[in-house]
Parts: structure tokens; C-alpha cells; sequence
């Protein structure tokens, strides 16, 4: 019976973590020119909606489009870091 | 024989521990149900008048338990499936979710995170 599992997580007086990003709100008929970023510790916020972004994974840059439901995650939360494992088979022994 | 939500449970049977058979309804709940319908703790089911056990009924099925409260629980980790976010993928594959170590003592998280999962 929690509040919310947002309010456990971080303060409230800091509110969400807000961080400067170049969003540029496009003529409709031109094209969606994605925003690279690499801060995953943003938080998406509702004027995010319907925007496409390049989030750094620490490697290459995965691209999410946001939807309405992602609002209040990170970024980070949609650019897996981590790699499966897959074992490899050493020729020299 | 005493029917409560449709499910039929003995006289003998403590009052609480019936109640705290439905999915959803724990300690804290179901101690509050007692204290709203001026029920001791100790109350046998059989003890108590037919006209409590519909007012408890009645109460229950107003309650998101049993299966409403396993699909709202299917319903947010499909959602995060969707989403397509970490927490997601790791559901998805059986694994811990809050960054625990995988190395040992993933038995818990092998057992239940799943998408479809039981409750």
C-alpha cells in the first residue's frame, strides 16, 4: 500500500530530474530529426509524448519513440546496457 | 458448511484464517474486516449469525481479490513488456529485477518472475 513507487524513490522536494535537452517542436510534413542524448537519468515528461530519441547505452545509441505510457521513466530504462551471454568456442587451447 | 464468496470453508475454521485464503486479503485486511463487522479475532466461522457472513460477502466483492487483482498484476507487467523497458526484459527472462547479482541466489526470481506470472 504505497503511495507511489516514484514518491519511494527519490524526494519529493527535488521533484523529477529534469535535465536540459534540445528539444525542437518540428513543422509537421518535415522530417523527425531524433535527439541523441546521453543522459539516461532523464525523467520523461508528458511534453516528451510522441517525440523520438537516441539514448546512449555506453556504446551505440538505441532509438525509442516515446509513448504514452513511458511517461515518468528514465531514458535509460529503454537502452539496454548489458549484453546476453554466448559462449564462444576457443580454436586455440 | 459456511459459504463466503462462493467458496465453502468449516465451522471449526477461525474467521480470520477463511478470509485470509482469498487472494488479495492478508493479516491487515482481514483484521479489518473483523473489526468492521465487530468480530473477535478468536470467532469460529460457525459462531457467527448467517446476516454477517452475506455483509461480509457483500464487502468482499467489492474488493479487487482473486482473479481481478492477478490480472491488474498480469496487466502491469504486460505493460512493461510492451514498453519495452529493462524491468520488462528481466521479468521476461526469469531473472532478477532490481539489480540484484545473478552469479548465486536467483531462486526466487527463477520461480516467479514471468510475464504470465501466477500471482
Amino acid at each position: 500500500m504505497f503511495p507511489t513507487r516514484t514518491l519511494l524513490a527519490r524526494s519529493v522536494w527535488k521533484g523529477p530530474n529534469i535535465v536540459p535537452l534540445p528539444i525542437v517542436r518540428v513543422v509537421p510534413g518535415q522530417k523527425v530529426v531524433p535527439i541523441k542524448t546521453q543522459a539516461r537519468s532523464a525523467t520523461i515528461l508528458p511534453n516528451f509524448v510522441g517525440l523520438k530519441f537516441q539514448v546512449h547505452n555506453g556504446k551505440i545509441y538505441h532509438d525509442i519513440t516515446i509513448t504514452e505510457d513511458m511517461v515518468g521513466h528514465k531514458l535509460g530504462e529503454f537502452s539496454p546496457t548489458r549484453k546476453r551471454f554466448t559462449y564462444k568456442l576457443s580454436k586455440n587451447k | 458448511m459456511v459459504f463466503i464468496l462462493g467458496v465453502s470453508f468449516h465451522e471449526s475454521r477461525l474467521v480470520k484464517k477463511c478470509l485470509e485464503t482469498f487472494y488479495g486479503i492478508g493479516h491487515q485486511h482481514s483484521s479489518q474486516i473483523l473489526a468492521k463487522h465487530h468480530i473477535f479475532p478468536g470467532a469460529k466461522v460457525g459462531s457467527i449469525p448467517s446476516k454477517t457472513i452475506t455483509a461480509i460477502t457483500a464487502e468482499l466483492s467489492t474488493l479487487k481479490i482473486e482473479n481481478d487483482l492477478r490480472r491488474q498484476l498480469r496487466d502491469n507487467l504486460q505493460r512493461l513488456k510492451d514498453m519495452g523497458t529493462y524491468r520488462g526484459r528481466r521479468h521476461a527472462m526469469g531473472l532478477p529485477v532490481r539489480g540484484q547479482r545473478t552469479r548465486s541466489q536467483i531462486s526466487t526470481a527463477r520461480q516467479l518472475n514471468r510475464i504470465e506470472r501466477r500471482g
